[in-house]
């Protein structure tokens, strides 16, 4: 074995032993291993393994309104204040047009609103004062609206049970879910469906004329009942307390009423209920949930504990989802769902067996075709390509990246394209063959004339598998990477181990002539 | 030993540009045929693309056809296809609106429960998603069409990248044009093969482009038709070689890699034969438009 120098076959030798070792761990694929080694092994991608994806999109449109309404209310106050005449307010899109009776006072209101609301565009014309919802005041919106969303998100998701779920924020205004093992995600959409902004509103049962006319005083909101479309109630705008001072809800079971949710308020909230309860007694306090009211008791005695319980017609999965809810906290506006993609353990199970078939004869047809056509020489290659194999497998292992069903289709691609590499040095060789005798000086030319080749057509094929990583999503990505491992990995087995192996061939053989 | 590649001489002199004339009217007509049924058929676009709900459930005691009727009675858009074995039924709907899709999987699931022995898999493709996924497939395959021909440019000259972008401007179009023909679901999946597509067809034109430098390095004072047809048929057994072996393992997937993964196999297939046969005879010949003589002698 001339001219082959030790450290090349060493490095040579070494690189197939990692390549082999680490591809260990996703053969032997124990799930539930601890060992450091076993570990290492591939991720299966919701595809393979069955879970759900979700994708949410927070409706920032809903909150945008919101704020117009805020802007509406503080514009009224401010004018009272200041003694000012509203004659009337226009609400539009992206701004609110707030008519004044004269002049006089506008530019101290909008003075006094401009420090409740920095960033907001205020504009005077003659006895109009607009207010306008500027981009920077939305993106202030929206970025944090995203990120409590997400905050409540992964606390709903905890609670309900979701082993190693994936939420992240995914562009501007969506949250991408990944469950695995979660096959039916009803309950999960359930959870999330829900806004869950709980507040606690006293009923103003004085004033019919507002619900017969189904038109609410200022300072006061008209309420449907949440069994019942038709019962509404007419409640104080402003609410007493809020979700927002719960520090722990529980479904429990009360004797009279049923499955219910227990609640604790914190301290703020406890002394806020506790006024409130006791200054109205014999008056009755909504429990709103989502702008319906689920439960309106009158108030018997005062309640300073800080603590009681909600009643509804609720069932046992219904109180302790409702306790959730509460616990995690309101989410900031609605969040609808824009794409999902459930797949069973069952047709993971059995897309994982059909991609193992097709890799494993799609390898047998190859190396018999190689060794029809190449001989000797395609033995070797395909030794190269069973290593190929195994590098990949190792590196999807290593790096932790996730198989996917189009991953495994790009496995089986490359065990098709890998052997290219080896075809250009082999043709390369028969050509030099007929050039000259001496024989190592034959495979020495075939593989130098071949790599530049080799490196050209594999990094265009890298390119492609680049662009569709960076565009692609989810699943495709799975195939981008593998793609890209098997290009990496086939440059690597066809110029340092098919030629290690073709001179080591050579040498033992004793090979006086080359015929390819 | 076999060594059956001796059935291809080492250097077999085959007179492909003598034929491209005829080549060329092919696939200009191939070309016009597609794009006729890209904008009158279009494309059999799955759920990524079109938005909408699909189901897939196994089912037992049943047939698809007792199922349609229960489907169809709550359903107007509601289509039924048995999915690689008659036990396993694809139900697709087409909604308009979020909400009324997520309504719409409970109630399928409820309305055909008795029928069903496992829900496979449910997806949901919202309106807006649908149109950015389209959106984002046309923007990868645009720009790994430039990324190519900037990789080609740097590493040969212009007249090259011109050569391999025609011919992969050929591959998609005429690809698409089968699967339109085909009725072949166009998917995500179909964006990621007809990428792999572009690359194999480029792997397969630089090696010839390769092959056409370093022969006019070597034969200065050959003929262009001529040292083409030398380069084309220096590299034509590894031409066919490497299209047979992936074409192998892209067969095999195709029999055996289950339902889900056949029209991403199909497409494959489909782009590896244009391909290889674009590189020959789409690529090589567009270089002739090019006077590579004399001012690219000394290169």
């Amino acid at each position: 074995m001339k001219n082959y120098p030790i450290w090349k076959s060493f490095t040579v030798i070494s690189l197939v032993l990692l390549g082999i070792i680490f591809a260990i761990p996703s053969i032997i694929y124990d799930e539930n291993s601890e060992n450091w080694f076993l570990k290492n092994k591939i991720n299966l991608g919701l595809d393979l393994q069955g879970g759900s994806y979700l994708l949410l999109e927070v409706q920032l449109d809903v909150l945008y309104k919101e704020e117009l309404d805020n802007f509406v209310d503080s514009a009224r106050l401010i004018s009272r204040d200041q003694a000012a005449k509203i004659e009337k307010i226009d609400v539009q899109e992206n701004e609110v047009v707030v008519f004044f009776a004269n002049k006089e006072k506008i530019k101290d209101i909008r003075d006094s609103f401009f420090q409740m609301y920095r960033g907001v565009t205020l504009q005077i014309n003659n006895n109009k004062l607009i207010i306008k919802l500027n981009d920077e005041y939305r993106k202030i919106i929206q970025d944090s609206a995203i990120k409590q969303s997400l905050e409540i998100v992964r606390k709903r998701i905890d609670e309900s049970g979701t082993k190693e779920p994936l939420i992240q924020r995914s562009g501007k205004k969506r949250i991408l879910l990944q469950l695995p093992g979660v096959k039916d995600p009803e309950r999960i959409k359930d959870l999330l469906g829900k806004t869950a902004k709980l507040t606690f509103h006293i009923v103003d049962n004085d004033n019919t004329s507002a619900l017969q006319n189904n038109l609410a005083p200022f300072g006061k909101i008209i309420v449907p009942d949440m069994y019942d479309e038709n019962t509404k109630y007419l409640l104080d705008k402003r609410a007493v307390v809020g979700g927002e001072n719960l520090v722990d809800a529980k479904g429990s079971f009360d004797q009279t009423e049923g499955h219910a949710v227990s609640f604790r308020f914190d301290t703020e909230g406890a002394q806020k209920f506790g006024k409130v309860t006791t200054n109205n007694i014999g008056k009755n306090l909504a429990v709103v949930l989502d702008g319906v009211v689920i439960t309106a008791p009158r108030i018997s005695s005062a309640i300073t504990g800080g603590s009681g319980i909600i009643t509804g017609n609720f069932n046992a999965q219904e109180a302790s989802d409702l306790a959730v809810l509460l616990r995690a906290g309101a989410l900031p506006a609605p969040l609808e769902i824009v794409e999902e993609r459930s797949v069973g353990a069952g047709l993971g199970a059995d897309s994982i067996a059909a991609g193992q078939i097709a890799a494993i004869i799609g390898m047998v047809l190859v190396c018999v075709f190689m060794i029809l056509i190449y001989g000797t020489f395609g033995a070797l290659a395909n030794v190269s390509l069973i290593v190929n194999l195994f590098i990949i497998i190792s590196l999807l292992g290593t790096i932790g990246a996730t198989l996917t069903l189009p991953g495994i289709a790009g496995i089986v691609l490359t065990i098709g394209m890998a052997v290219d590499a080896n075809v250009l040095i082999f043709e390369r060789i028969k050509e030099e063959s007929l050039k000259q005798t001496k024989v190592f000086q034959i495979v020495k030319n075939g593989f130098d004339r071949a790599m530049s080749t080799i490196l050209d057509a594999n990094i265009t094929t890298l390119i492609a598998a680049v662009l569709l990583f960076a565009f692609g999503s989810g699943p495709i990505r799975g195939f981008s990477i593998t793609l890209s491992l098997g290009v990496i990995a086939s440059m690597f087995t066809a110029l340092m181990l098919t030629n290690f192996l073709v001179y080591m061939y050579l040498s033992f053989a004793n090979k006086k002539e080359l015929k390819l | 030993m076999f060594g059956l590649n001796k059935i291809i001489p080492v250097e077999p002199n085959i007179n492909f540009l003598g034929l491209r004339r005829n080549f060329l009217i092919f696939s200009i007509l191939a070309m016009l045929i597609s794009i006729l049924l890209l904008s009158i058929k279009g494309l059999n676009l799955g759920i990524d693309f079109k938005g909408g709900t699909l189901i897939e459930v196994s089912t037992k005691n049943t047939s698809i056809g007792e199922l349609r009727e229960i489907l169809s009675s709550s359903y107007s858009d509601v289509s039924l296809q048995e999915f690689g074995n008659e036990n396993i039924i694809l139900i697709r709907l087409q909604n308009k609106s979020n909400q009324e899709s997520i309504e719409t999987v409970n109630s399928v699931k409820n309305l055909i429960q008795d029928k069903v022995v496992e829900f496979r898999r449910s997806e949901f493709v919202g309106p807006t998603i649908s149109s950015e996924l389209l959106f984002r497939g046309f923007q990868a395959v645009s720009f790994a069409l430039i990324a190519i021909l900037i990789y080609i440019w740097l590493r040969f000259e212009w007249q090259f990248g011109f050569g391999a972008v025609v011919a992969l401007t050929h591959d998609v179009l005429f690809t698409l044009g089968l699967l339109s023909i085909l009725n072949v679901e166009f998917s995500l999946a179909t964006i990621a093969a007809i990428l792999t597509i572009a690359g194999y067809s480029i792997n397969d034109t630089v090696v010839i482009f390769d092959r056409v430098r370093e022969n006019l390095r070597k034969y200065k004072k050959l003929e262009l038709v001529d040292l083409f047809n030398l380069s084309v048929n220096n590299t034509l057994s590894r031409t066919i070689m490497t299209s047979l072996t992936t074409l192998l393992a892209l067969v095999s997937l195709f029999i055996f890699g289950g339902e889900v993964i056949r029209p991403f196999a199909l497409t494959m297939i489909i782009g590896v034969i244009i391909g290889t046969y674009s590189s020959v005879f789409i690529a090589v010949p567009t270089l002739l438009i090019f006077k590579f003589r004399p001012q690219d002698e000394d290169d």
